[in-house]
């Protein structure tokens, strides 16, 4: 598959005339809000219209240093991380706090390409510590974490929601549980489940082993994880088995399939159907994309197939080998953006506009300055440092858009499915209970659902069966 | 009835002040009938009839509320109308306006706020109290405050219906943490201790229950598994052999709280005779202090759902043994006899007459530290060993994140820099040196390689004190330097636009000599460890 980049904008221009004039005002570091609600033309209002100068202002500093950066121009990125280094403190408002995650993930960048090794020396003198403290969540931390916005829940909802109408009448349910969010997801899904009204099935989970550099991390093992749902689903009479496939996104979870096809190959005779749910929750984008290269470099155990061409990449050929288990339903959940340029610039520019979002959300729900708001921040701060710094094998975070995910889905022979309405009303309540920036939007013909802040596309929603 | 006289308060122009509506309310020539209005099925939001006249209100009017105020009660009402039905009720004159036959156009509401999707007329809302609250909701000051969950409400009504459902949906943890989402408390019950500890205490009591039977977790290389109770028709990997179904009190309590539940249940507990208590003598002041606790105790046994159909006393009983037999557990009490397990199996069948004597032997021969802990306390004290253990957790987050606080603190100092306040010495060097941008008098420029001299001398400091200096100063070589530094006072001048290019580089000469002292105490205490 070939996916059409965006070419590089012209190279810097060696001043920065444009955006100088507003760091005079700058004394006090007051910016206001920076995004617009969609939907209305810009309307003259200072307000609005300085905000607006702001952000795309930062993002055109950001794009400078970068180009800067990549052309080994140490003056002129070094010019430039002042001025945004003065305009962008880390305390500042969501705004600055983002373009301070991209501010220390350039610095980041130029250390480690060896680009502007000036800079790069002196940074390394500031910022003696400057690895990004990612923190480790216990699991009451992490779920109470993830109940703070609905950026998780969205996907949560949605997706327990068609497991649930998709399981219907089957007493044996295998759920192959691909959450970044370490089965967070999985509680509410057992509680339904309980609740069914022919009775619970007998539930397998099978998780892919922690991948332990990305977060949110953990801080207790899968196994103890899995005891405690286990734990959980006894005390709601429903059976279940817990297991840990060691498994990773770099080679396309190639032992997670071929885990579930000896399962599927040595249980197949059984009386009893067994569903086989594959709840992948934003976690697939971390697989190798066509840009990463060709299959073989990354996975012997996909090359080895026939139907696989070198050209495949390993995430399309993951995709083909769960639509050869025949799954009863997948559910796919991802963040609506695409960082898979190979271009630094256009993946900046790309992160840039979409992770405002996360900064400018959060500040409804948590408290300034508090835990909570470090260890969130931590966690972008990495996402950006991992878009922005590393390439590679190292650079993991590689979104695409619901309409690329699609297209692969339907390349794979996948159908979507609509979700049913008591689904989109569950949203809808869940939503209500968080800041009115939240919404939810149906797309494209199968109605795949898609949260939104300020009606900005935020985390799409979308359930697949096997098409014949 | 409320008269719906949104319509029909005369506003013959299409856009009207606040004062100008407030004047020509009173006006009662021209009205339009109510029950049209109300029988006219409402457009959609923004969708709004292309024939209908736009109107555009202020914010005062539309913030105001209850502009007609009854001179008897000092009632206030929104419309004369309801005013004037008002005064019937205090036999006093009233007049409501009669229906005419003059043709009414349809009106739609646009909202004031110039950045709102409402002010566009095509987007216009179909009523005025519609636009009202929209208004309020959107663009106006939350006023109305919870008490009990500090939720704000810029319309009273909101308000008042949050009011009327808040606190009746609350989730409680056996851990003590409050829940106002299912969703939120189902998923915290997974992974809380305190449901761990609640199996671990089933196992405790009952004395046929193999540790197995709790959780059975067998680690099988390459994959780990762990399996539940009820074995699976066909496990692919039958390590342990198949335990038996879990016994009755598999189903423990739960702390669910259902919502209907709390005035129930205590009217339950207040109808226990105090004879069945499971501490008698001391029932009048410990049952007293559980009204409140049991509260959960109690309805936690009816949101299980093979509990539903049981007795409200035998449950409540089973919980109180089991909150002894858990606080006993301590002193080895709880092995003692196989009869209190038995009891507290059969607590799921029924049967109140068993309960009171087994309650009271228990508390015969075994004697808790404190007798007369009520369920309360019980409860609490599980939920500190719950809190206890993640404490640890929590303390060790605190630990990495106070090194990433120093982290910040450092890159705050080094953001400083465009800030004319002189902050700390080291930080403030590079820094208010440009900013000041007077030109440095001589005496500034010694105390300068002071303050540059003095901080470098102590090597765990080195750090903070470089700061945009810093850029350049990291190339280490004599040479090379000067580059950096010249390109740092450029960009001192290019990026300041401050006015004092000049004095900045009147500074130069002196930040330059400066530096190159600093620059060798930085080599030398580069060199020690």
């Amino acid at each position: 598959m070939q996916f059409t980049e965006t070419p590089p904008p012209p190279l810097h221009q060696n001043s920065i005339t444009p955006c100088s004039n507003f760091i005079m005002n700058n004394n006090n570091n007051q910016f206001h809000r920076t995004r617009p609600w969609p939907g209305f033309s810009t309307t003259p209002t200072n307000k609005a219209l300085g905000s607006v100068k702001d952000a795309n202002c930062m993002e055109q500093l950001l794009v400078h240093c970068a180009n800067a950066i990549e052309s080994n121009d140490a003056t002129l990125a070094q010019q430039i991380l002042w001025v945004l280094n003065n305009t962008a403190p880390p305390d500042g408002d969501s705004n600055q706090r983002l373009t301070c995650g991209f501010l220390r993930a350039l610095i980041s960048r130029a250390a480690m390409t060896g680009n502007c090794k000036m800079l790069t020396a002196a940074m390394a003198n500031t910022h003696p510590n400057h690895a990004i403290d990612t923190h480790k969540f216990s699991v009451i931390e992490l779920a109470s974490f993830i109940d703070l916005t609905p950026w998780h829940r969205f996907g949560f909802v949605a997706a327990n929601a068609a497991i649930l109408e998709a399981i219907e009448g089957f007493s044996v349910v295998h759920i192959v549980d691909l959450s970044l969010t370490h089965c967070m997801q999985i509680p509410t899904l057992i509680d339904a489940i309980a609740n069914r009204p022919e009775g619970p099935p007998f539930i397998k989970l099978t998780v892919s082993s922690c991948d332990a550099d990305i977060p949110p991390m953990l801080d207790i093992s899968y196994e103890d994880l899995g005891a405690k749902l286990v734990n959980f689903a006894r005390s709601r009479n429903v059976a279940m088995e817990f297991k840990v496939i060691p498994s990773s996104y770099a080679d396309g979870f190639a032992s997670l399939i071929e885990h579930l096809r000896v399962q599927q190959l040595v249980f197949t005779d059984r009386n009893e159907p067994e569903a086989l749910v594959i709840n992948s929750h934003m976690k697939l984008h971390y697989t190798p994309d066509e840009t990463l290269g060709e299959i073989h470099h990354h996975s012997p155990y996909y090359s080895m197939e026939p139907s696989f061409s070198s050209t495949t990449s390993l995430r399309s050929a993951f995709l083909k080998a769960l639509r050869s288990l025949n799954p009863t339903i997948v559910v796919l959940v991802d963040e609506d953006a695409d960082f898979s340029s190979t271009n630094l610039v256009s993946r900046l520019r790309s992160a840039f506009n979409f992770l405002w979002i996360p900064y400018d959300a959060v500040d409804t729900c948590i408290r300034r300055g508090s835990k909570q708001m470090e260890w969130y921040e931590a966690d972008l701060c990495w996402k950006i440092e991992n878009v922005i710094a590393q390439e590679d094998v190292q650079r993991v975070e590689r979104l695409e858009s619901k309409s690329k995910w699609v297209q692969r889905m339907r390349n794979a022979n996948f159908r979507g499915i609509s979700f049913s309405e008591e689904a989109v009303t569950e949203i809808r309540h869940m939503l209500d209970e968080h800041a009115a920036g939240w919404g939810l939007k149906k797309e494209d013909e199968e109605d795949h659902l898609v949260l939104t802040w300020k009606g900005h596309n935020v985390v799409f929603a979308t359930a697949w069966v096997p098409s014949y | 009835m409320p008269v719906d006289l949104e319509n029909s308060s005369a506003m013959s122009v299409s856009t009207v002040s606040g004062e100008a509506s407030v004047s020509s309310s009173g006006n009662q020539t021209g009205a339009a009938p109510a029950s049209t209005v109300v029988k006219k099925k409402r457009n959609l939001p923004g969708m709004p009839d292309p024939n209908a006249e736009v109107l555009a209100l202020s914010p005062k009017t539309l913030m105001a509320t209850n502009r007609f105020v009854c001179e008897i009660c000092n009632k206030g009402f929104q419309r004369d109308q309801n005013l004037q039905l008002h005064r019937r009720g205090h036999n006093l004159p009233w007049k409501l306006r009669q229906r005419t036959n003059k043709e009414i156009r349809k009106r739609v509401y646009v909202c004031p706020e110039p950045s709102c999707v409402h002010h566009d007329p095509t987007r216009a809302l179909g009523d005025l109290t519609g636009i009202k609250k929209h208004f309020c909701r959107k663009h106006g000051e939350k006023k109305y405050k919870c008490d009990k969950c500090s939720k704000k409400y810029a319309v009273q009504s909101d308000w008042k219906a949050h009011q009327k459902t808040c606190g009746t949906k609350e989730y409680k943890c056996a851990c003590g943490t409050l829940f106002s989402r299912r969703d939120s408390f189902i998923t915290h019950r997974a992974f809380c201790d305190a449901l761990a500890e609640e199996a671990a205490k089933v196992h405790t009591v009952l004395p046929n229950s193999k540790p197995e039977e709790v959780v059975s977790i067998s680690f099988v290389k390459p994959k780990a598994v762990v399996s539940s109770p009820p074995p699976p028709p066909l496990s692919p990997l039958p390590l342990t052999p198949p335990p038996p179904p879990p016994p009755a009190m598999d189903v423990l309590p739960e702390y669910d709280q259902i919502p209907e539940l709390p005035k129930k249940s205590t009217g339950i507990l207040q109808q226990i005779p105090p004879s069945t208590c499971v501490n008698g003598s001391t029932s009048s002041s410990s049952s007293s202090s559980n009204l409140s606790s049991s509260n959960s105790l109690f309805e936690s046994i009816f949101s299980s759902s093979t509990m539903a159909t049981l007795q409200p006393q035998p449950s409540a009983f089973s919980n109180l043994i089991c909150a002894m037999s858990h606080s006993d557990r301590s002193s080895n009490v709880a092995t003692a006899s196989g009869a209190e397990p038995t009891s507290l199996c059969l607590a799921t069948n029924g049967g109140s007459t068993l309960f009171a004597p087994l309650g009271q032997d228990r508390h015969q021969y075994a004697p808790s530290p404190q007798p007369t802990m009520s369920a309360t306390a019980l409860l609490q004290k599980a939920a500190q060993m719950g809190a206890a253990a993640t404490n640890a957790s929590l303390l060790r987050g605190f630990g990495i994140s106070n090194s990433s606080t120093g982290c910040e603190q450092e890159a705050l100092n080094w953001s400083h820099p465009i800030d004319n306040e002189p902050g700390p010495p080291a930080s403030g060097l590079g820094i208010s040196h440009p900013c000041d941008g007077g030109g440095f008098p001589c005496d500034g420029a010694s105390s300068l390689t002071e303050l540059m001299m003095g901080p470098s001398s102590l090597f765990g400091q080195r750090p903070t004190t470089l700061d945009l200096l810093g850029l350049g100063l990291g190339v280490g070589g004599g040479g090379a330097s000067k580059s950096g530094l010249s390109a740092l006072i450029t960009s001192i001048g290019g990026g300041g636009d401050f006015d004092m290019a000049t004095a900045a580089f009147g500074g130069g000469n002196l930040l330059e000599r400066a530096w190159e002292t600093d620059d060798r105490k930085t080599n030398t205490s580069a060199a020690l460890p």
